[in-house]
C-alpha cells in the first residue's frame, strides 16, 4: 500500500513545520540582502503590505472568488468524474473508450482551453470549467482504479453470491475503493484552486489569478507575492482538509 | 428443499447433486501454451454428502471447487450441480462458498457480513437467522466486531456463516482452515463437524490435511499431482457425529496413513491410461 498510514503521519507533521519555517526564514534572508533583484521582497514586507486593510479587502475578495470558482470547480469535476468512473464500472465495454477520451482530455493543455473556454463559456464561467476539468482528471485516474481495488476473493464471493453488477459496485468496489478515491480527491483539491488561477488570468472580473496579472503589468511586487501566497494557502488549506478526511476514511475502510 | 419444477423428468435424489463428468481444464499461458490442471476428472457427489477432496499442492483441487462454483468453465466436459449449471444455481443464490482467504467485508460488522447475501440477493435481512448463524459458528457477543477485531479462526468462523445465510443446496469450502494454526484449525474441524450434523447440506471440501478430510468427510476422494484426476476414493465408514475423541481412534490413524501414503506416491496410478 502506498499510501501514508495515519500513525505516520505524527512525527513528520513537526519536521514539516521545521521545513516551513526555515523556507519562510530563507525567502527573508534572500529579500532583505536583495539577491534575487528587486522582484524578490523582503516577506515582512510582503506582510506589512497585507496588513493594511485596503489590501485585505482587495486580497478578501480575490480569494472569494477564487476558491468559490474552485470549489464549484472541484465539486462539478468530481461529480462528472465520479460518475463517468461508475459508468465505465456498470457497462465494462465502455471502460476502455472513456479512459481514452479522459486522457486526450487531459493532454490538451488547461493553458490553451482558458481562451476556448472564455470565447464560449464566457468569462464568468471559465475559472469553474478550467477548475472542475483540473480536479476532474485527478478524480477519474483515481476512481477508475479505485473500482478495480477489491481483492480477487471478496470478487469470487460477489460472483458466487450471484451479485449484480449494480449491487457489486454498491457493496464491493464503491466502499473497497474509497480510500483511493479521496486520494484522488486529495490531489483534486489543488489542482482545483491551480484551475480557477489559470483560468482567471484569461479576463475573470476578479480573483486572485486577475491579481496576480495586474500586479505583474505594474509592477507592485508586494502585492503580487501576497496574491501568489495567498492561492498557495488555499491550496494547502485545501490540502490539510482532505488528508484529515482521508485519515477518518482509511480507519473506517481498511 | 422446496419443491421445483424441474424440466427433467428424473426425481431430484437419484440424480447427484454435483456431477463432474469427463473434466478437462486448460489454462492458457502465454504465446499459445497452455497448462491442463484437470485431465479427464469425474466426481458425483449425492444429496447431503461431505466430500473432501484430498491432494498434493497445484493438482487442480481449487480448479474442481472452481468449477463446481461457476467461476471457471471446464475446458472439456460437463458440470452440473443440482442438475442446473452452477450459473443458473448462482442466479437463483443457491450456492455457499469459503475461501481459504476469508474475504470478509472489512469495513462491515460480522452481522453486516452474514447478512450480505440477503442484501445481494435482494431479499430482507433476515435478522434472526443471522444472529442465529453466529450463534452457531460461536460468535454469539461479536456481532458488532469488524472483521479486523476478531482473530484468524473467528473470522474464517463469520465466513462460513455468510456461506450458510441463505440456506444453500450447496456448500464449496476451498481449504477454509488452511492459514490457521494446527490447534485452532483442529478446533474449527469439530465445530464444522457439529454444525454440518445440524444442517446435512450437501458439502465439498478441499483441502491438503488429510486429518482434516477423514474427520470431516464421508468420501475422501485423492487426486494425482498435475494433471489431476481422481486416483482412489476413499468411504468413510465412522459414524456421524464426529468429536475429539475420534482422532484417538485407531481406525481413524490407520486410514490416515493410507491416505497419506498416496498422497506421498501418486505414481503408480497415475501412469495408466
Ligand atoms: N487462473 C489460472 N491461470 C493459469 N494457471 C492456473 C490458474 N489457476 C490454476 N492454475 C494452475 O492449475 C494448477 C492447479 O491449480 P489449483 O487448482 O489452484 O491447485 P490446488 O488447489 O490443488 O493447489 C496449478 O498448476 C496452477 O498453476
Ligand atoms: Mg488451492
Amino acid at each position: 500500500m502506498s499510501r501514508v498510514p495515519g500513525a505516520a503521519l505524527a512525527p513528520s507533521r513537526g519536521l514539516a513545520a521545521g521545513g516551513v519555517l526555515a523556507l519562510l526564514v530563507l525567502v527573508e534572508i534572500v529579500g532583505r540582502l536583495g539577491l534575487a533583484g528587486p522582484g524578490w521582497p523582503p516577506l515582512t514586507d510582503v506582510f506589512g503590505y497585507v496588513a493594511k486593510p485596503s489590501a485585505q479587502q482587495l486580497l478578501g475578495r480575490a480569494l472569494t472568488a477564487t476558491a468559490t470558482a474552485a470549489l464549484a470547480g472541484f465539486l462539478l469535476g468530481g461529480v462528472v468524474a465520479l460518475l463517468v468512473a461508475v459508468l465505465s464500472a456498470l457497462v465494462p465495454a465502455t471502460g476502455p473508450g472513456l479512459e481514452r477520451l479522459a486522457a486526450v482530455v487531459h493532454a490538451v493543455p488547461l493553458i490553451a482551453l482558458g481562451p476556448l473556454l472564455i470565447t464560449t463559456a464566457g468569462r464568468e464561467a471559465t475559472p469553474t470549467l478550467v477548475a472542475a476539468l483540473a480536479a476532474g482528471f485527478a478524480v477519474f485516474v483515481a476512481a477508475t482504479s479505485a473500482l478495480g481495488s477489491a481483492n480477487d476473493a471478496q470478487r469470487d464471493v460477489f460472483t458466487v453470491l450471484g451479485a449484480g453488477r449494480a449491487s457489486t459496485l454498491l457493496r464491493l468496489q464503491l466502499p473497497a475503493g474509497l480510500p483511493l478515491i479521496v486520494d484522488g480527491l486529495t490531489l483534486a483539491a489543488p489542482a482545483a484552486v491551480l484551475g480557477a488561477v489559470i483560468g482567471e488570468w484569461f479576463g475573470a472580473r476578479r480573483g486572485i489569478g486577475v491579481l496576480l496579472v495586474s500586479s505583474m503589468q505594474n509592477v507592485q511586487t508586494d502585492q503580487l507575492w501576497a496574491a501568489a501566497l495567498t492561492a498557495a494557502a488555499i491550496s494547502l488549506l485545501a490540502y490539510v482538509l482532505l488528508v484529515a478526511l482521508r485519515g477518518a476514511v482509511n480507519r473506517r475502510f481498511q | 428443499m422446496p419443491a421445483r419444477s424441474n424440466d427433467l423428468a428424473l426425481p431430484t435424489d437419484t440424480e447427484p447433486a454435483i456431477a463432474l463428468r469427463g473434466i478437462v481444464k486448460d489454462f492458457p499461458l502465454k504465446r499459445g501454451a497452455a497448462v491442463r490442471a484437470l485431465d479427464r476428472l469425474d466426481l458425483e457427489i449425492a444429496h447431503g454428502e461431505f466430500v473432501a477432496i484430498l491432494g498434493p499442492s497445484g493438482c487442480g483441487k481449487s480448479t474442481v471447487l472452481r468449477l463446481a462454483a461457476g467461476l471457471e468453465q471446464p475446458t472439456e466436459g460437463e458440470v452440473l450441480v443440482e442438475g442446473r449449471s452452477p450459473a443458473e444455481l448462482i442466479r437463483a443464490h443457491r450456492l455457499g462458498v469459503a475461501f481459504q482467504e476469508h474475504a470478509l467485508l472489512p469495513w462491515a460488522t460480522a452481522r453486516n457480513n452474514v447478512a450480505l447475501p440477503f442484501r445481494v440477493a435482494g431479499r430482507e435481512v433476515d435478522r434472526e437467522r443471522v444472529d442465529a448463524l453466529l450463534e452457531l459458528v460461536g460468535l454469539a457477543g461479536f456481532e458488532d466486531a469488524r472483521p479486523r477485531q476478531l482473530s484468524g479462526g473467528m473470522r474464517q468462523r463469520v465466513a462460513i456463516a455468510r456461506a450458510l445465510a441463505l440456506e444453500p443446496d450447496v456448500l464449496l469450502l476451498d481449504e477454509p482452515f488452511g492459514a490457521l494454526d494446527a490447534v485452532t484449525r483442529r478446533r474449527m474441524n469439530l465445530e464444522l463437524a457439529r454444525i454440518w450434523m445440524e444442517q446435512r447440506i450437501t458439502t465439498l471440501l478441499v483441502t491438503h490435511d488429510v486429518d482434516e478430510a477423514v474427520l470431516l468427510a464421508d468420501r475422501v476422494v485423492v487426486m494425482t499431482g498435475r494433471p489431476g484426476r481422481v486416483l482412489h476414493v476413499q468411504q468413510v465408514e465412522m459414524p456421524h457425529p464426529r468429536g475429539g475423541e475420534v482422532t484417538r481412534d485407531p481406525e481413524f490413524h490407520a486410514l490416515v496413513d493410507r491416505l497419506t501414503g498416496m498422497l506421498d506416491d501418486p505414481e503408480p496410478v497415475a501412469a495408466t491410461s
